[in-house]
């Protein structure tokens, strides 16, 4: 056994005997795998997921060591406005993963549904509720949410507020698109803006946001370069890798540093060879633990994932004079946002850029908004010829996931891949004796 | 006819149009369309109104942006139902002046995209008058002598209340989205501007930002009730956050009840609703005293379980006489005529020298020859007092079901939780792991006690632990280690809902399950406490009922 599997081993049983007392031993080590990931990075996969990496694991052990640098978001808080006021955006998704990186959240997880929370519920919220709530995880002094996508999120944000008493700001996405919408939510954005100079006592400087968002429009047209350059391109990476990405672009967007990332990407790229195997689209979030989907998609040269709708969702440019009117349109044209042909529509425009073999969406359990809709959208894509794979399964908590079904699905669907393609070459061949 | 789900939809804006407006309410037997159209995982009641709406005789469909499941039904039906009025009002979560101000563009657009589709026409005045028309009804209605319970949490169809009221118990309100009667502000100077406000100062649903308030305003209403069935629908995830608050603070005895807008778990719901009643009033009437010959009386307890029928004749001085169990067959009723001869012919005694027979069990109600029926919660607790009066924490592995109850020091149950319609965890899901491991439910506990390798079992559905169990022999895993496995994996459930009513010592099994050494032993390690098992685990609801019988006679 590895020392850090040792480590990771330990912090579990003491934060399943005695939560609350081993959060500096699990605060070391997210430092220890910060360090571990600049010193010692992942081998085999390609030097922009390897810094891709690291940068996410700075992010979050840095944030989470300085308890007075950040709040708490969902996955779509406005973190260009938070970082006006030199705040990180912890997202609560993305500690639930985390913190299943010492592997409690079944712990978690059991915890909230003894005290009643629904089982149902998706699991990252409930990892969530059940590390805060068991008092295994300090909690900071304010966060912020909005009602895009998930029901869970004001709930579990409400609750947090009534059982360990951090305020939050609510945020009213309307359903529409329209400039009615707009308008609302950008009133709540600025009122946004002036609770945390309250709270802070810092004062807010809209040049700063100006600015954020003109790097956001540079970052999203590099990143969909990128992407176009990994349809084309051998890039090895995992499957977490794509949740880095994701990571990234929710609450990293808007910064310099992020930026450069991507260019370096872009530069990088080019130094590998060409990828001559099955372009896949990702559709939702990716389970990064689960054996199969890791055999096929971490570092394979026949099946690669060229991108997915998770970091990639809005995918407009903003109007940097208005930046709060800004902000609130990309908000609402989230295609998360709206109704499912919205999202299709989205989704299509994605695979013509991009040129898929193939979409596979992955629902997650108690997901209702994206397993509700994945009927609909493989019919969308039927439309556009492109073969599409529903897996059901569970994002982070793997007893959910069953690696039996999962395999023989996906396992059956590329075998249909690749018969399609013999078939097509045979009919071109075909076609040319013709 | 238009349909609507929501309290926040704008209904009397299309009535005073002459429309006929219909809350759908599903009850439907089975989600084949829905889970076809949808996935399985969604709102139970999301997938009841695309049922009702593929089978009824709908113009059109109003609904609103309340939660995820709702946002993909509208998707759906707009697919299937292109030339309806499918239409999705846009509902803001804020009730503040820009909430209002929203919401009254919104519906202002739905009434003209209504008029364009129909032809009607929205008069200002008509609506006005029709506004004015409209009572507002009384929210709270407690009754002296009855026992008065509140419904709080999710939308709940009509079933609970007709239960509550078949059972003599008075509804005192419904604080559901469904059991809400309707606020209705009426402002001459700005007709529509005073109805949206009205609409959205409504007791607030869990997907609105003042949903805060419901906190008080829940305190206020309780104090006047006796106890409060806390509602929520499968899939719907929204309404467990508050109950998990409430339990902490509330001091009223609560119920959680779980439905999912199908005719096949109403059963379930009955036993539920009737324990959770029997807890809250465990006196009732006394019956006429019926004696044998030589002056001794005779009660008989009847438990009739899925798996097993058990019987006990108990006398006046609650010594039992006899007891007996049977396997139950296709009908319950016939096991019970079967398990009523055996324990007569034991007892040396013949029907008519039993005073008075109490049923239990799920098949309480086919057993004609009962004089009554009490729920098996209540049995089990009353049961369990008789056997060991030190016992708190019962829990409870039958054949379909498995259910923790809370006791009090006098045998009264004070709370229980039971498993939802789901296998895992039961003495079915055992049955069915023996069988893939072809060995006999006996075989299984013994050998799961020899276990020298540590299996886990992590999928949390039974068919999906079947399965992994396949795997796992596939695997060449040894038999012991895979039995022992399974038995941690149905001390986990229990473990899960032996926290949920607080784990207070003593401890004591019951059912079925409670004869297999291997899942006792695995629960005993997850609790750190021993587990009281009397002779026969599975005649203790059966006992409970004697009891209750003997009550009956103030013996």
């Amino acid at each position: 056994m590895w020392i850090a599997d040792k480590y990771i081993d330990h912090v579990k049983e003491q934060t399943a005997a005695h939560p609350g007392e081993s959060w500096e031993k699990m605060l070391l080590g997210f430092r220890l795998n910060k360090l571990r990931t600049k010193v010692l990075p992942k081998k085999g996969i390609s030097k922009g997921y390897q810094k891709l990496e690291a940068m996410m694991m700075s992010f979050v052990a840095d944030s989470l060591g300085r308890p007075d640098s950040y709040v708490w978001g969902n996955i779509f808080a406005p973190c260009e406005l938070i970082g006006c006021f030199e705040l990180n955006t912890l997202s609560i998704e993305c500690l639930s993963c985390y913190f299943s990186g010492y592997h409690l959240e079944d712990f978690f997880i059991d915890y909230a549904q003894n005290t009643g929370i629904a089982p149902t519920l998706c699991s990252y919220h409930k990892i969530f509720v059940g590390a805060i709530d068991s008092g295994a995880v300090p909690v900071p002094e304010y966060a912020v949410t909005t009602s895009l996508s998930c029901d869970g999120n004001l709930n579990t944000f409400r609750y947090l507020e009534k059982k360990k008493g951090v305020p939050f700001t609510f945020l009213d996405v309307p359903y529409r698109d329209d400039a009615a919408s707009v308008d609302y939510l950008a009133e709540q954005l600025k009122e946004f803006a002036a609770e945390l100079e309250r709270r802070f006592g810092r004062p807010f400087d809209e040049e700063k946001l100006r600015s954020a968002i003109r790097i956001e429009n540079e970052t999203r047209k590099e990143l969909m370069h990128f992407f176009k350059l990994q349809s084309e391109r051998y890039y090895p990476g995992e499957l977490i890798s794509h949740l880095y990405m994701m990571m990234g672009m929710h609450l990293l967007i808007g910064t310099q540093e992020f930026l450069d990332l991507i260019r370096f990407m872009i530069k990088d790229i080019q130094n590998y060879p060409k990828f001559d195997g099955k372009k896949i689209l990702w559709i939702h979030l990716l389970p990064f633990y689960q054996e199969t989907l890791q055999s096929y998609f971490n570092t394979n040269r026949k099946y690669q994932i060229i991108a997915s709708d998770i970091i990639i969702d809005s995918m407009e440019e903003m109007d940097g004079t208005k930046p709060f009117h800004a902000l609130a349109k990309k908000i609402i044209r989230n295609l998360y946002n709206g109704s499912y042909s919205h999202k299709a529509e989205m989704v299509g425009q994605l695979a013509d850029t991009l040129k898929p073999d193939a979409v596979i969406q992955f629902c997650h359990w108690g997901c209702k908004q994206s397993s509700g809709g994945s009927i609909l959208l493989k019919e969308k894509l039927q439309e556009l010829d492109i073969p599409m794979l529903i897996l059901d399964g569970d994002g982070i908590d793997r007893r959910n996931s069953h690696d039996g079904q999962i395999k023989t699905r996906l396992e059956a669907f590329l075998e249909m891949l690749e018969s399609g393609e013999k078939e097509e070459t045979a009919e071109e061949k075909q076609k040319k004796i013709c | 006819m238009l349909g609507y789900i929501c309290k926040y939809a704008p209904v009397e804006v299309f009535a005073s149009m002459g429309v006929q407006m219909e809350r759908i309410e599903p009850d439907v037997t089975n989600f084949n369309q829905a889970e076809i159209r949808m996935h399985p995982n969604i709102c139970s009641f999301a997938k009841g109104v695309l049922e009702e709406v593929m089978s009824g005789d709908y113009e059109g469909v109003i609904l609103t942006t309340c939660c995820d499941s709702i946002r993909r039904l509208y998707d759906v039906l707009t697919e299937e139902f292109p030339e309806k009025f499918i239409y999705m009002l846009d509902t803001p979560r804020i009730t503040k002046d820009a909430g209002i101000t929203l919401y009254e563009q919104r519906m202002k657009e739905m009434t003209r995209a209504y008029e364009e589709f129909s032809g009607r026409v929205f008069e200002e005045e008509k609506f006005c008058e029709y506004l004015k028309g409209k009572e507002e009804e009384q929210q709270l209605s407690v009754k002296n002598g009855a026992v008065n319970i509140g419904i709080i949490g999710a939308r709940a169809n009509e079933s609970i209340q007709t239960i509550l009221k078949e059972n003599g118990a008075n509804v005192a309100f419904d604080l559901t989205c469904t059991g809400l009667s309707r606020k209705i502000l009426v402002d001459e100077s700005d007709v529509m501007e005073g109805y949206t406000r009205g609409l959205l100062s409504q007791f607030p649903c869990m997907r609105m930002e003042q949903a805060a308030n419901r906190d008080e305003l829940i305190r206020r209403y309780v104090g006047s009730v006796d106890g409060i069935i806390y509602h929520t629908v499968q899939f719907c995830d929204n309404y467990a956050y508050e109950y998990a608050w409430l339990k902490d603070w509330l001091e009223r005895p609560m119920l959680l009840l779980e439905t999912d807008y199908t005719r096949q778990s109403s059963g379930q719901i009955r036993t539920r609703i009737e324990a959770f009643l029997e807890s809250l009033a465990p006196e009732k009437g006394r019956a006429e005293k019926r004696r044998k010959g030589d002056g001794a009386m005779y009660v008989m307890g009847i438990d009739s379980g899925s798996t097993s029928t058990n019987a006990v004749i108990m006398d006046q001085d609650r010594k039992i006489r006899a007891f007996s169990v049977v396997r139950t067959g296709a009908k319950a009723g016939v096991s019970a005529d079967r398990v009523l001869q055996e324990v007569l012919e034991k007892a040396g005694l013949v029907r008519e020298d039993i005073s008075w027979i109490v049923s239990t069990g799920y098949g309480r109600v086919s057993i004609e020859f009962a004089d009554e029926n009490v729920t098996e919660i209540s049995c089990h607790g009353k049961g369990a007092h008789y056997f060991n009066p030190k016992i708190r924490t019962i829990l409870d592995i039958g054949g379909q079901d498995s259910k923790a109850i809370r006791l009090s020091d006098t045998g009264e149950v004070k709370d229980f939780v039971m498993n939802d319609k789901c296998a895992a965890g039961t003495g079915r899901f055992l049955e069915m792991i023996a069988r893939t491991l072809e060995v006999s439910l006996d075989e299984l506990g013994a050998i799961a006690l020899t276990s020298k390798e540590k299996i886990e079992i992590t999928s949390m559905c039974s068919v999906f632990a079947e399965s992994e169990v396949i795997s796992l022999i596939a695997n060449n895993k040894e038999k012991a280690d895979i039995a022992d496995g399974v038995c941690h994996a149905i001390a986990n459930k229990a473990f899960g809902l032996l926290r949920r009513v607080g784990m207070e010592p003593e401890f004591m099994m019951t059912g079925g399950v409670a004869k297999n050494p291997g899942v006792v032993r695995a629960v005993e390690e997850k609790i750190g406490s021993k587990l009281y098992i009397c002779e026969e685990p599975e005649i203790v609801g059966a006992a409970g009922a004697a009891l209750y019988a003997l009550e009956k006679y103030g013996a």
